[in-house]
């Protein structure tokens, strides 16, 4: 029950920044932001329930790490809206916060039944950093939509609801820029672990698992959106959102092929 | 008592006569002592750059003549005779029009909000004098008109939008640099619209001014206005480089920023967002380098056009503001129509009051054992009963008031009430 109302709390955020940009971003912001953050605490509130009554963190299964995936995106727009108008990145990270919500809600937020042999601290770290670094790479992602957006605005002269609601596009480069190094630092850390576990405990450098083929393909998509920013000549600010926007869907694109190529019950996220 | 206004504004005065009646500083608090003299007491001057109204609580429209010569007074000579500049209206009209002021409805500006704060320092002006010249009717109407004005701004999309030059630009900038504390900005040629631009930007943190000229003492006349600093006009590129906004007004014949001269201050490519505002006519930045890539250009068109667009939607929102304000006239109007009724109550409030105090004290009597305590609860009782009694046929005396039945019900309360003796 709690799991739904978090989902209905997204839902009517997202909503209520909708009916924003429809009325140009002059309505007041201060509702749809505390009706994120309580759908955030109550989120919260729903994977303690589920970590007491199971016993163990929501980070195995499709439905409990999609669902903690839900939340970590809540949490990453928690972190934007201290940025004011910074918050308005919930016009793309709350659907996001709703679809992965509602696909935990359908998959079963319950434990998988699946017991992997890398478990512990190390697992924890591992799976909490890469989702974490995901959520970076969200954020970073729905601000290089917006940039762009508000961008296109700027120079076709058009002072319309788009542009009114959408935050200045220093704002927007700054969450962006944040995200993506957030996110590459914490998926290098995660990778980091998986890799040193499987060196210690497997005595191999190397797995060929979906999920590990994943979390290299991100770290790299990553990697290169930082590289892109720094290349010379142009504006870096622009190259960097669309390189943040292109990293974001071709990661969400890849995780989707993967899953669909899995394996049942291959465990991956 | 009547509600009168009478005055002129945009629509019927141009600007050399507005300018004669704006009653600057304290001219407003002598025009009101004159309306003292001349024997009004209530009366509310509203005094801005588009408009001065006198809202007055009058016993005759006699006593409009007075204003008028208060206001011929003050104007002095004048191309043509005062009356035909000047509008009038009584009653029920007067709640409307200063509502539709209030609102922005009536303004120059469509929808622009800063005639709410001259309408609120109005209403003090003449609420805080020794003695108020604003009776409960002035209270009320303009009480009401300020709580109209906030309702149509947060209500509806009329103050929506930006309705200046300067305020475009400073919007602009808002949205390319968000926090503008510590951007410089470049100021080529002088002018009126420039220095407002400059004024806007400064207040939003904009701290660094620099100013070119063809002229290097004009350069430095204009800095010295805008507490900036000069330099002269080969210095122009060295000064594009440092620059974050640029605004130019010169009356050069031919472009004076071009491709070249960007990649001239930007030899390494422009690398951060550089807004231009180009308000010169005919331009004084090449077309081409709006295309660059981080380069945000706007000329005099782009800006109209945005002025244009908010102009539209306001036009569209001033259809839902005019039916607020008509429904708050009304509201307005028919709670003055109620205070016709407020002798009559008062009349039939004292005479239940007086049969209340005559019958406990008979009761009183024939009662000589009750204590104090007992009579106090007594009084308490017969009070409570009587305005049980009272409290419906005050309330819908008020009502039929309310529906232009006065002279109807009055009748019957005297016929009800009978004579009226002590």
């Amino acid at each position: 029950m709690t799991h739904f109302l978090a989902l209905v709390l997204y839902l009517a955020a997202f909503l209520l920044w909708f009916s924003a940009l429809l009325a140009g971003g002059r309505s007041r912001q201060s509702l749809p932001a505390w009706t994120a953050a309580v759908g955030v605490a109550v989120h919260v509130a729903a994977l303690a329930r589920f970590t007491i009554t199971y016993g163990e963190l929501p980070l195995v299964g499709l439905g409990p790490s999609l669902s903690m995936l839900a939340l970590l995106t809540g949490i990453g727009l928690a972190a934007a809206l201290a940025l004011r108008e910074g918050g308005r990145v919930g016009i793309v990270l709350l659907p996001l916060a709703f679809t992965l919500q509602a696909t935990a809600l359908l998959a079963g937020i319950r434990p998988s039944g699946v017991a992997p042999d890398f478990r512990g601290g190390w697992f924890i770290l591992h799976a909490g950093l890469g989702l974490a670094g995901i959520v970076g790479v969200s954020l970073a992602g729905a601000a290089g939509w917006l940039y762009l957006v508000q961008f296109r605005e700027l120079k076709e002269k058009r002072m319309g609801r788009l542009f009114h609601f959408l935050p200045p596009l220093a704002t927007v480069d700054r969450l962006g820029y944040a995200g993506s190094r957030m996110g590459f630092v914490l998926l290098t850390l995660s990778l980091a672990l998986g890799w040193v576990w499987t060196v210690r405990f497997r005595g191999t450098f190397g797995q060929d698992t979906a999920q590990m083929w994943w979390g290299l393909f991100s770290w790299l998509v990553m990697l290169s959106a930082i590289v892109a920013r720094g290349l010379g000549g142009g504006s870096a600010e622009r190259r960097s959102a669309v390189a943040n926007s292109l990293a974001f869907l071709l990661i969400a694109a890849g995780y989707v092929l993967l899953r669909l190529s899995a394996r049942p019950g291959a465990g991956f996220l | 008592m009547a509600l009168a206004l009478v005055g002129l504004s945009y629509r019927t005065a141009p600007v050399e006569v507005r300018e004669r009646l704006a009653f600057p500083g304290e001219e407003a608090q002598q025009a009101l002592d004159a309306l003292r003299k001349a024997g009004i007491e209530e009366a509310v001057i509203l005094a801005t750059c588009n408009r001065t109204e006198f809202y007055l609580n009058l016993d005759s429209d006699a006593a409009l003549d007075q204003v008028e010569v208060v206001l011929a007074e003050s104007a002095g000579p004048l191309p043509r005779p005062l009356q035909r500049y000047l509008y009038r209206c009584t009653g029920d009209e007067v709640a409307s029009h200063l509502f539709r002021v209030a609102a922005g409805l009536d303004s120059m500006v469509l929808g622009e909000a800063e005639v709410q704060g001259q309408v609120r320092a109005a209403y003090q002006r003449s609420a805080e004098t020794e003695p108020t010249m604003t009776d409960a009717v002035l209270n009320r109407l303009f009480q009401t008109a300020l709580s109209v004005g906030g309702r149509v701004r947060s209500e509806t999309s009329l103050g929506e939008g930006t309705v200046s030059v300067a305020s475009v630009a400073v919007e602009l900038a808002r949205k390319i640099f968000g926090d503008m504390d510590g951007r410089q900005i470049l100021v080529l040629g002088a002018g009126d619209t420039s220095e407002r631009v400059v004024a806007a930007l400064g207040r939003e943190g904009v701290e660094g001014v620099i100013v070119a000229s063809r002229t290097y003492d004009r350069a430095l006349d204009l800095a010295g206005r805008l507490s900036g600093r000069a330099v002269r006009w080969e210095e122009v590129t060295t000064a594009l480089a440092e620059c974050d906004i640029v605004l130019t007004s010169t009356s050069a014949p031919h472009p004076l920023i071009t491709r070249g001269t960007i990649a001239e201050a930007y030899p390494g490519g422009l690398s951060r967002a550089l807004l231009m505002v180009d308000i010169a006519i005919p331009r004084d930045v090449e077309p081409e380098v709006g295309a660059l890539p981080n380069v945000f250009l706007y000329n005099v068109d782009d800006l109209q056009k945005m002025l244009d667009e908010t102009l539209d939607r306001r036009r569209t929102a001033a259809v839902p503001a005019e039916a607020l304000v008509l429904g708050e006239a009304q509201a307005f109007a028919n709670w003055q129509r109620s205070l016709a009724v407020v002798p009559a109550i008062r009349r039939m409030r004292e005479r239940g009051e007086r049969v209340r105090a005559r019958e406990v004290e008979r009761l009183l009597q024939r009662l000589p054992h009750l204590e104090a305590a007992d009579h106090a609860a007594l009084e308490a009782f017969s009070r409570r009963l009587l305005n049980q009694f009272l409290h419906e046929p005050t309330a819908q005396l008020r009502e039929a008031a309310e529906e232009g039945r006065i002279e109807e019900m009055v009748d019957t309360v005297r016929f009800l009430s009978g004579p009226d003796s002590r």
